[in-house]
């Protein structure tokens, strides 16, 4: 991530709004840019589906919502790991040690979620032609996760961007032309999608692969990184489990149209976090990679006790000013938002009734921004049970709560909000806890031999 | 695998009436101390003693180099820190990881603060020693746990850092810190045997070990100090490669060149270790006056200092061989452990300059397995000036067949209390070249009266100064008469002074009043 957090510096030290405002844009792009054009192709095939009058969309919409819940879910623990070992390599500078573990998940990684995908498929009960497609949208998306997770650290974030500027359009592009031209119907849809992701997949791995040196140590294994990593997979599961937690619930329980409107409210108010996301992330690869580069580098290069307790002192003020900075720039756009509500849900087609659990899912989703930041931060530091004691609390507080919620009629919405407060509340006070002992904890943390 | 402290043998047959603390020498490495133990215990049968050997880690040495007499009645073993570790794989670093985490997160929550992290922190930021110190290292309350990832105990590292090294690399600092205080910890809370009393053969751990028990078990503890421990330390810190004189970072973010105070830390250290020693001994015994007044200058009380001379047994005087007109090259050994203390290096750099000049036929002779690696180097050298022929290393020989082999013994000793070795060669009649150390010179050109007026028994030279000792070498194998003088005032020399038998009245009486 070193390369990137040189090129935003270099874009923020031109001191003028142009070079800030790219900055900035570039966050939102690294950050934003694979959801939100993934996003867009399928808004758009719902909003072509629409005119067009096509009862199926609803069906390809589902296998794609499911596939992509799913692959996000179960490849979680797997693309931390994958990403962790990517970054002691190049810590170590053994890139040569990247290349054969990763083609080997990778080729795990597709094969599972070929074995899940055929289950999906089998489970929904679709006809055999959609099912493939299914099927090979699943294998697809779940190897482009993998190579997302790694190759925004390995490769130029510019690479990932390019392969979904390329992918998502084809994918559209594709659908369409596969259900009108061809007359395919919902197997049109789904093919044309899933090709345009293989699109992003060949790209993504042209990428990574010239990012990694030709000559490979295949004495290399990685399965050792997953048991010294386990806390880290599993915090980072459960986070991702928290994420769709809320919606199934509400699916299981509440009837279709409000479990839809549910679904509708929360990936909206999801929108919301863009401009906070793109801003956490030029931050956390500038200024504060900065100072907990230099603390750290200040440990083994030869700084006395006075020089690391200034240098802790930077990385805790500049925690502190990301959290308040991220925390203001949330609360413009929710401000904004919450105002706006009426107008934007009636602009995007939802019922007045929306309105309010929208409010409360735009809350809930600025709090779990502040969640998210937390874990981030926390992972710098490497305090992975912590970090997993916040996915915990969030996927926790969630479940109970929408139960809750459920009992006493009261909207899912609220209860979304409350665990993402909870999580970030959380989140918050194990920071700063890190942040007041950070000097003490980083040297008594250390082991001595195999002293216990 | 032991654990930390634990007593690894014991044959408690009964409560032996002195328990000796040797660190790091008998009954497992050879040399002049080890040799001096095994002739105490030796000589003094009606006392009974139990070993308590002090070592750097388990598996630090090999088999037991003494047959160890009737009258000892245990070996115990304690270490000063852990074994090394095997190297550990992802997994397992990370399962200790957690480990300690858990047990900082369970940290902190004592009731009251360590006794014994109060005395450390008084051992290193403190001058003076008193009971209160004496009573809270006795009290024994830090785990290693606590000392190696309690908030409390870093807060002591921290404290050291502002007021004695503020300049020095914190990192550095750190590791030494835990390097300096974990063997104190772990020794003081080990299971230990008890006995009537404690005679230490050297300040250092020893020396506070035997101190503390004594303190708690309210028994006598003498000490006695070859060499003067603190200052042999000093040397080897002068040369240790495992201090770094890194350049520190400055208030402006520049580097700057620094000679370490963690080399001061460790030696004040020491020297606070030494102190403790003396100030719970009821008698302090060195081998000569110039060790007193060292002893003394370390803080030493001068009514509890004594002055024993090592003693060696007398064989009846030697037959010298007649002198002739073209004499057989000069048979020149050095005799004691191959180690850096002994700075063998600068010998074979002395014998090589004498060779230029003079015929000699030249023997290391000592033990070479405690540091092979120093041993390695004096080989090579050797090698590299092309004296493999005339320096031999002959290894361990039987203490009764070295000074038939040789005519002149030769030390090059950076540090030495009052060689045994010397001794020994003085009552086979072989004169000596030896840097002034220790008690070297009172030992060559005698005390006052009558001892110096039997004359030199060799010649004194230079610390690491190889020309000195090859001039010393060129002279003595030019001029054998002198040789020949100089060996008959040694074997007259230490008939005068240094009689075994003398040596053990001293510590017999010594015995007598502590048990």
């Amino acid at each position: 991530m070193a390369g990137i957090g040189w090129k935003l510096q270099k874009m923020v030290d031109r001191d003028s709004l142009a070079g800030t405002m790219s900055a900035y844009l570039t966050g939102v792009a690294v950050t934003s840019a694979p959801w939100l054009l993934t996003t867009a192709v399928l808004m758009s095939l719902r909003i072509a589906a629409r005119t067009d009058g096509s009862p199926t969309f609803a069906l390809v919409e589902r296998i794609v919502t499911l596939v992509y819940a799913l692959t996000v879910v179960l490849s979680a623990p797997v693309h931390i790991v994958v990403s962790r070992y990517a970054a002691d390599r190049l810590y170590d500078q053994r890139l040569d040690r990247i290349g054969a573990p990763l083609w080997r998940v990778l080729a795990a990684t597709m094969l599972g979620f070929l074995a899940i995908g055929v289950a999906l498929m089998v489970i929904l009960h679709v006809p055999v032609a959609l099912a493939i497609a299914g099927v090979f949208l699943t294998v697809v998306v779940g190897g482009q996760w993998l190579l997302l997770s790694v190759g925004g650290g390995l490769a130029s974030p510019t690479i990932v961007l390019r392969a979904f500027f390329a992918g998502c359009p084809l994918g559209l592009v594709a659908s369409l032309w596969l259900y009108r031209g061809l007359n395919l119907g919902a197997v049109g849809y789904l093919g044309g999608f899933a090709m345009g992701q293989l699109v992003t997949l060949a790209l993504l791995l042209h990428g990574v692969a010239r990012a990694i040196p030709s000559k490979t140590d295949e004495t290399a294994r990685l399965w050792p990184a997953f048991a010294e990593y386990w806390l880290l997979a599993l915090s980072a599961f459960v986070y991702y489990v928290s994420i769709w937690t809320d919606k199934a619930m509400v699916w299981l329980l509440a009837d279709r149209e409000a479990a839809s409107l549910y679904s509708a409210v929360t990936a909206i108010a999801w929108f919301t976090v863009v401009p906070a996301f793109g801003w956490i992330y030029v931050q956390i690869e500038t200024v504060f990679y900065r100072r907990f580069r230099a603390f750290y580098g200040g440990l083994g290069g030869g700084a006395p006790l006075a020089v690391l307790r200034q240098r802790a002192a930077l990385v805790t003020t500049e925690a502190t000013r990301i959290l308040r900075g991220a925390a203001l720039v949330q609360a413009s756009v929710l401000t904004l938002a919450l105002v706006g509500a009426p107008v934007l849900l009636r602009w995007v087609g939802l019922p007045p009734s929306s309105v309010l659990p929208f409010r409360l899912a735009a809350i809930g989703a600025a709090l779990q921004l502040l969640s998210l930041l937390e874990i981030l931060l926390l992972y710098y530091f490497d305090l992975r049970q912590e970090a997993l004691a916040v996915s915990l609390t969030l996927l926790g507080t969630e479940a109970a709560l929408i139960l809750v919620a459920h009992a006493t009629g009261v909207t899912p919405a609220a209860a979304y909000m409350i665990a993402c407060a909870a999580a970030a509340l959380v989140g918050l006070v194990l920071v700063r806890a890190r942040l007041a002992t950070l000097i003490t904890d980083t040297f008594q943390a250390q082991a001595y031999g195999d002293v216990v | 695998m032991t654990a930390a402290g634990d007593i690894v043998s014991s044959q408690d047959k009964k409560l032996p009436d002195v328990c000796l603390l040797c660190e790091g020498t008998y009954p497992y490495i050879s040399g002049g101390v080890s040799s001096w133990v095994h002739d105490i215990i030796k000589g003094e049968p009606h006392v009974t003693f139990s070993i308590l050997n002090i070592g750097s880690h388990e598996g630090w040495h090999g088999d037991l180099r003494f047959q160890l007499p009737e009258n000892v009645v245990g070996l115990e073993e304690l270490f000063c820190h852990n074994a090394p570790p095997t190297p550990m794989d992802g997994p397992q670093r990370a399962a200790l990881e957690r480990a300690i985490r858990r047990f900082r997160k369970s940290s902190g929550r004592r009731k009251n603060p360590s006794r014994l992290l109060r005395a450390l922190r008084r051992i290193h930021l403190e001058d003076g020693v008193d009971d209160d110190l004496m009573a809270d290292l006795a009290a024994g309350d830090l785990s290693l746990s606590e000392l190696l990832y309690d908030d409390a105990s870093f807060e002591l590292v921290e404290e050291m850092a502002e007021k004695l090294a503020p300049k020095t690399p914190f990192g550095d600092l750190f590791w030494q810190c835990r390097a300096m205080n974990l063997p104190v910890v772990r020794l003081l809370t080990a299971r230990t045997s008890p006995a009537r009393s404690y005679h230490s053969l050297s300040a250092g751990y020893a020396g506070l070990f035997g101190a503390v028990e004594a303190f708690k078990q309210k028994v006598p503890f003498l000490i006695t100090e070859h060499g003067i421990y603190s200052r042999e330390r000093d040397i080897e810190l002068a040369r240790a490669d495992w201090i770094p004189d890194r350049r520190a970072l400055d208030d402006l973010g520049s580097r700057v060149p620094t000679f370490s105070p963690l080399r001061r830390m460790w030696s004040r250290f020491f020297r606070r270790l030494s102190q403790i020693a003396y100030h719970q001994a009821v008698k302090i015994v060195t081998l000569s006056e110039v060790n007193r007044e060292k002893l003394l200058v370390d803080g030493a009380p001068r009514a509890k200092t004594m002055v024993v001379p090592n003693g060696v047994e007398l064989k009846p005087p030697p037959e010298l061989p007649p002198l002739t007109s073209k004499p057989a090259p000069l048979r020149v050994g050095f005799v004691g452990r191959v180690v850096p203390i002994k700075d063998v290096l600068t010998f074979i750099r002395a014998c090589d300059i004498a060779l230029r000049e003079v015929e000699l036929d030249i023997r290391v002779i000592g033990p070479d397995e405690e540091d092979p690696q120093y041993a390695a180097r004096c080989r090579e050298l050797a090698r590299t000036l092309g004296r493999e022929k005339e320096i031999k290393f002959v290894g361990m020989q039987p203490a009764g067949k070295i000074y038939n082999q040789i005519e002149l013994l030769t030390l090059t000793s950076f540090s030495e209390g009052q060689p045994l070795v010397i001794l020994e060669a003085y009552a086979s009649g072989v004169p000596v070249i030896c840097t002034d150390v220790g008690c070297c010179r009172e030992l060559i050109e005698g005390g006052p009266g009558e001892d110096a007026a039997l004359g030199p028994s060799g010649i004194v030279t230079r610390v690491a100064v190889p020309q000195d000792t090859a001039r010393a070498l060129v002279t003595l194998a030019r001029d054998r008469e002198r040789l020949r003088r100089c060996g008959i005032a040694a074997y007259k020399r230490v008939a005068l002074r240094y009689a075994r038998t003398a040596m053990l009245e001293s510590y017999g009486e010594l015995y007598q009043e502590i048990t």
